[in-house]
């Protein structure tokens, strides 16, 4: 009898195991957790500047001497209407964005790409 | 062939030249946000990368930028796309992709060497204009 009930009562048992070295964090450290996978890793504005003017000199029509944070892509540096699509697809790209077509139609200079990136939440 | 006839949908004629414009737009957007996922069908991260795929369809687009006919557009449009659907539906293999847009129909040629500079104007038309 004992010797049948030995193994279906170790079965049942489970002792906690502890590493050795690790503190055991209190119980009430448990209950605070990030709410959100992308938190609080906003963009600031410079950053949001200097990978705009990185992704634009780039750019294999532009002159990289001439891009400043002013600039307009089709005034100021001589491009297209496509050359602008294609440095707003590697805008998409930089962050990781989806640009609804009615918001990249009206990009077109160094300043708005700025402004809709730096105010996106999702710009990464 | 059933899935790849659902995917050919033929759109109405572009009625203006405004309407063709905005609908070549709307094609290279879409063929650019498909190139991460045709680089990761074709294994391309080692000999390209995204902004030269993306060079590259826009200078297709732009050799026809003198076209003025919506209709010819249109044409032009409905080859895009069904090359597209092609190489998102891996209906290609990767020297197919790697020959006609990253190495570019000039690296292909077999006649840039001195010998072949005598080549007849001719021989040397065909090769450029037979490749498609």
């Amino acid at each position: 009898m004992a010797a049948s009930l030995r193994p279906a009562i170790l079965r049942h048992i489970r002792l906690p195991v502890r590493p050795q070295g690790q503190p055991v964090l209190p119980s009430w450290l448990s209950s605070i957790r990030a709410m959100s996978g992308h938190g609080d890793d906003h963009l600031t504005r410079e950053e949001v500047v200097d990978r705009v003017l990185d992704v634009v000199k780039s750019f294999p029509k532009v002159n990289p001497s001439k891009v400043t944070a002013e600039v307009h892509f089709q005034k100021d540096l001589g491009l297209d209407s496509l050359d602008v699509v294609e440095i707003v697809m590697a805008l998409e790209e930089e962050f990781k964005l989806e640009i609804p077509d009615k918001e990249a139609d009206k990009i077109d200079s160094c300043p708005l790409a700025i402004e809709y990136i730096a105010n996106h939440p999702m710009a990464g | 062939m059933a899935f790849t006839m659902r995917s050919v949908k033929v759109p109405p004629n572009s009625a203006s030249l405004a309407e063709a414009r905005s609908r070549v737009i709307d094609f290279f957007k879409k063929s650019c946000r498909s190139i991460p996922a045709i680089m990761e069908i074709y294994n391309l991260h080692d000999v390209v990368t995204v902004s030269q795929l993306r060079s590259t369809i826009s200078s297709e687009i732009r050799k026809n930028a003198h076209l003025s006919n919506p209709k010819v557009i249109d044409m032009l449009l409905f080859k895009g796309m069904e090359e597209l659907g092609n190489i998102v539906e891996h209906a290609k293999q990767r020297h197919h992709i790697i020959g006609q847009y990253v190495v570019g129909r000039e690296g292909l040629m077999q006649d840039a060497s001195p010998k072949d500079q005598e080549a007849s104007e001719f021989l040397k038309q065909f090769y450029t204009s037979n490749y498609f």
